[in-house]
């Protein structure tokens, strides 16, 4: 497979490393650069659980991405939620609304959550379903997981996020 | 309450930081030095094949390949992933038939993605490429995919010691005429004023949890077998590799990595003997093994499907005069846990409801699908589906409401609980019936519902259920746990059960503040292998019951040597004595007192005077101890109340409402309570109304995905309403009974019952799809 020089934005840092060319952006994260936060669970873009934020707004699967279509953009992963040893609020509100339990879904529900937030800072439960949909949890029944991403949307500060062009580093 | 307590209260899981920054360590994870991967070769084209030849050659020519093993070049003992054998003396183990069946790689294919040979190579690529060169030469033999096709006279015999296919069947000696009950049924039948009769077919459900299995391991220099897994059962693995593979339990370490979800589908052994195998053929580095999806479906176990027949008699009035049932389950290709859920099937009808009379018979046969297995409900889900339909036919045809029926009939205090013979301690239920009623509006809906048009229906329907907290009496229940007092007081629990991710050592910790009357942030929870002591895994919703009452007993322990330590350094009779506030003190005289710190520290710093010999306290550090045999369980009741909505143009089912009113005889963590319940309803929806393992005519599974296998998504589910009905048990430590197991149940039932209630027909096959309403309207032309 020919390889090549990669340049990946991830959490506001800069990484170059060569890799095969059909590396997917998932295996660059996990393999490459050992940033393991971001999980496998189907490998298909069903679940999931490799949820990560392209340019603070918009979420992808990482594994249905290649790491050299991302080249020139920010990644955001769980990773870089926390500034400063501080959580961020959807963090707070996952933790505190009981939303976690097994974990695995977690970082791809909270990357996810980070989009629905950048994108629509005030959403409906309706609007929190629909966009939470595609992102599987076998343990919450979503109860919880739909609670902590309302009460992350009345932490959050909604100006911060607008002029700040989204979440994430 | 007190504020310095921790039990009742909504505590965040321990783990939960961990979790949302994405720093927990699942065994996917790990990357150990000199790290090899290795790569289970599957057979994917056929369900039952002999191989005739497998050619390694091109495999092992891939550079980067260190070793291919074959089926000769690992262990040749048999084995049995699960771990029933360990859990019941012997004797008993020989007497319900249970035998090992399985083996590390096979030349004899039983079902698709059994495994044929292992790739040991420096990637996980590598690994992949050379998996691709392996060459197989299958004879394709009969493939079988029900009981019925098995059991044929002239069908193929899976194993010679089961003749006509039958893993199990409730043994003779044990349960005359193969079948668990009482009384005669067919006199009282005969006397019935009404007999309901149907066959019920359950789904091949499968866990799902979201963490494909994945493992490292690694024989290390000090001939030392080290294996990473998210086992719900660390000291019944150890066991059964330590058996296979001929080591010393002192040389087999397992190490709990976070588990992303369990659901039964880590207990007992998964995919740990070959990696293991792996290990052992590259000492001296590590090996990791991580399974794809699409494999983790086909090669691992899931719920018992299967065709259950029942016959309910009952009089004029309601009076359930007998009950005649017999669950034929499909096992699968290997044994594997043949000998449990066919009973505990069983023992979830037996313990409902006062029938007069009761037969049941369970047994499972061999087939080419991937092996059943565990499941959270361990044949619960099963009972729940066919014995709650049942019941509201029998209602409905004699004009009697299902909630007055079952409130009525219900088993309660002192009747036979699950298990013949051990009497219920308690039971809720009629509160939770009331409640959980009254939150869905039943009698109001039930009548406004009776007599619809047009194109949107609605139905109303209650399901109720009975569990267990633990695996008493049935199989081995022990939980070992050591309560270590630092030399500041601070404290270390250690103990061997997996937290699956419901809370589990949240609660036990939460439960230790409280005994010892510390704060949590004092307490540290160690799970360590080596250290710990037993614990037959987490499973049987016993982890906070009996871990739970481990934990009270070790730390009564602590707390009894403290006292008798106060004793000594203050003259004062050890009954004179009590502890509060981290303080032993004379009842009768607060200011004679001695810190807990105080004697923790001089346990370990302890001097003595070299003139008058005296020491500076009791020498020696404490630790409290419990290896906890409860004798006791006190099972959980529920009842859960559903509300749905059928379009009868499109067949779809709509779920409004569940309420869930669960007897939890004492919240530990009333929000971990809630996370099980509606958890559990999103697995007992999925089983109702959209979740099925399909197979081809060749035995190849169809939807081994999450885009093929449809599982609720966060705009199917419905509204969950949870109501904890908190009557503390009067046998069990704390009042407090189980919730894990009991979600996934009786959501079956009162789905099943709001479909049938909407539409006037009962669904004898789950899940209840589309495609089946509309077949079953076009047939019976409801307009």
């Amino acid at each position: 497979m020919k390889t090549k020089m990669i340049t990946l934005c991830v959490n506001g840092r800069d990484h170059r490393f060569e890799a095969p060319v059909n590396r997917t952006l998932l295996q660059a994260l996990r393999d490459d650069l050992r940033l393991t936060e971001t999980k496998y669970g189907c490998g298909t873009g069903e679940c999931g659980g490799c949820t990560v934020l392209m340019d603070g707004k918009d979420s992808i699967c990482s594994c249905l991405t290649l790491a050299v279509e991302a080249e020139g953009r920010h990644i955001t992963t769980v990773g870089g939620m926390t500034r400063d040893g501080e959580l961020h609020p959807i963090q707070i509100a996952f933790i505190e609304e009981g939303a976690i339990q097994c974990g695995y879904c977690t970082p791809g529900m909270i990357m996810k959550t980070a989009s629905i937030l950048a994108n629509n800072p005030n959403p409906s439960e309706e609007e929190i379903r629909k966009g939470l949909d595609g992102n599987v949890c076998r343990c919450t029944g979503y109860e919880k997981i739909v609670q902590a991403v309302q009460r992350a949307s009345r932490m959050l500060d909604t100006s911060q996020i607008q002029k700040s062009g989204g979440m994430g580093q | 309450m007190s504020e310095k307590t921790f039990v009742g209260k909504n505590i965040p899981k321990l783990d939960a930081r961990e979790k949302a920054t994405g720093q927990s360590i699942y065994a996917a994870d790990l990357q150990l030095p000199g790290m090899l991967y290795g790569k289970i070769v599957r057979c994917w084209d056929h369900a039952h094949a002999k191989v005739l030849n497998l050619d390694l050659s091109e495999a092992v020519k891939v550079p980067g390949v260190v070793k291919v093993l074959g089926p000769k070049d690992v262990t040749q003992k048999n084995y049995n992933t699960g771990v029933l054998d360990l859990m019941v003396p012997e004797e008993l183990g020989q007497l319900l038939g249970d035998i090992e069946d399985q083996r590390i790689f096979t030349d004899h294919v039983r079902h698709q993605g059994d495994a044929i040979c292992g790739i040991i190579a420096e990637s996980e690529e590598i690994a992949e490429i050379a998996a691709g060169k392996v060459k197989v030469l299958y004879e394709p033999l009969p493939v079988y995919l029900s009981a019925e096709e098995s059991a044929r006279p002239d069908a193929f015999q899976f194993d010679e010691r089961k003749p006509g296919n039958r893993a199990f069947q409730l043994p003779e000696q044990m349960f005359p005429g193969n079948a668990y009950g009482w009384g005669d049924v067919d006199v009282e039948m005969a006397k019935a004023d009404l007999i309901v009769e149907e066959t019920f077919y359950l789904p091949k459900v499968k866990q799902c949890q979201m963490e494909p299995h994945a493992y490292v391991a690694h024989y290390d220099q000090t001939g030392r077998l080290n294996c990473w897994t998210s086992t719900q059962m660390p000291k019944c693995v150890q066991p059964k590799l330590a058996r296979l593979f001929e080591l010393p339990l002192s040389r087999v370490n397992l190490v709990s990595t976070t588990i992303g979800g369990g659901f039964g589908a880590r207990l007992g052994m998964v995919f740990e003997p070959e990696t293991c195998a792996m290990a052992l053929a590259v000492p001296g580095r590590p090996v990791k093994v991580q399974s794809a999806r699409e494999e983790d479906w086909v090669a691992s176990e899931s719920r018992h499907p299967g065709k259950y027949w029942m016959k309910l008699g009952v009089m004029k009035d309601g009076t359930p005069v007998a009950m005649d049932a017999h669950f034929t389950s499909n096992a699968g290709a290997y044994f594997t846990h043949s000998s449990g859920v066919p009973f505990t099937t069983g023992s979830w009808l037996t313990g409902m409801y006062k029938f007069g009379a009761i037969r049941y018979k369970g047994d499972t046969f061999y087939t080419n699908q991937a092996p059943s297995g565990a499941f959270r409900g361990y044949g619960n889900p099963q009972t729940n589906f066919a014995l709650e339909q049942i019941v509201d036919q029998a209602c409905n045809q004699l004009n009697i409401d299902p909630v007055d029926w079952r409130k009525k009939w219900h088993k309660g205090v002192g009747d036979d609980g699950w298990c013949i013979g051990v009497p219920y301690s308690s039971c809720a239920l009629d509160e939770c019936l009331e409640r959980g009623a009254e939150a869905i509006g039943w009698k109001e809906k039930r009548a406004r519902y009776a007599n619809q048009s047009g194109t949107l229906r609605r139905g109303v329907g209650v399901g109720v259920m009975t569990h267990t907290s633990g695996a008493m009496p049935m199989l081995l229940e022990h939980t070992t746990c050591t309560v270590k007092m630092n030399e500041d007081a601070s404290v270390v629990i250690t103990l061997s059960c997996s937290d699956l991710g419901q809370g589990s050592h949240t609660v036990l910790k939460q439960i230790a503040a409280d005994t010892l009357g510390m704060p949590m942030d004092e307490i540290h929870i160690l799970v360590n292998m080596d250290a710990a002591g037993f614990d037959i895994g987490s499973h049987a919703s016993r982890t906070t019951y009996v871990g739970g009452g481990a934990v009270i007993k070790a730390c009564e322990d602590v707390k009894r040597q403290l006292i008798e330590r106060a004793a000594i350094r203050l003259g004062i009779s050890e009954e004179e004595l009590e502890i509060e506030d981290r303080q032993v003190f004379a009842r009768h005289d607060r200011d004679k007192r001695l810190s807990v710190k105080e004697i923790c520290h001089t346990g370990v710093y302890n001097f003595t005077n070299p003139e008058t010999g005296e020491t500076n306290g009791v020498p020696g550090q404490i630790k409290g101890y419990a290896s906890h045999f409860p004798g006791h369980n006190s099972p959980p009741f529920g009842a859960c109340f559903a509300e749905i909505e059928v379009d009868i143009e499109t067949g779809v089912v709509n779920v409004l409402e569940l309420v869930i009113a669960h007897d939890i005889g004492r919240a530990i963590n009333p929000m971990a309570v809630e996370g099980q319940l509606q958890g559990g309803a999103h697995q007992a929806l999925g089983m109702i109304l959209t979740e099925e393992t399909c197979y081809d005519k060749k035995g190849l599974c169809r939807n081994n995905s999450f885009t093929d296998y449809k599982m609720l998504g966060p705009v199917d589910m419905p509204k969950l309403t949870t109501i904890l009905v908190e009557q503390p048990d009067p046998i069990a430590p704390l009042g407090m009974k189980s919730v894990g197991e009991a979600g996934p149940v009786n959501p079956v039932g009162a789905t099943a019952n709001a479909i049938s209630h909407a539409l006037g027909i009962m669904f004898t096959e789950a899940p209840i799809t589309p495609e089946r309403i509309l077949q079953a309207l076009s047939e019976q032309k409801v307009a």
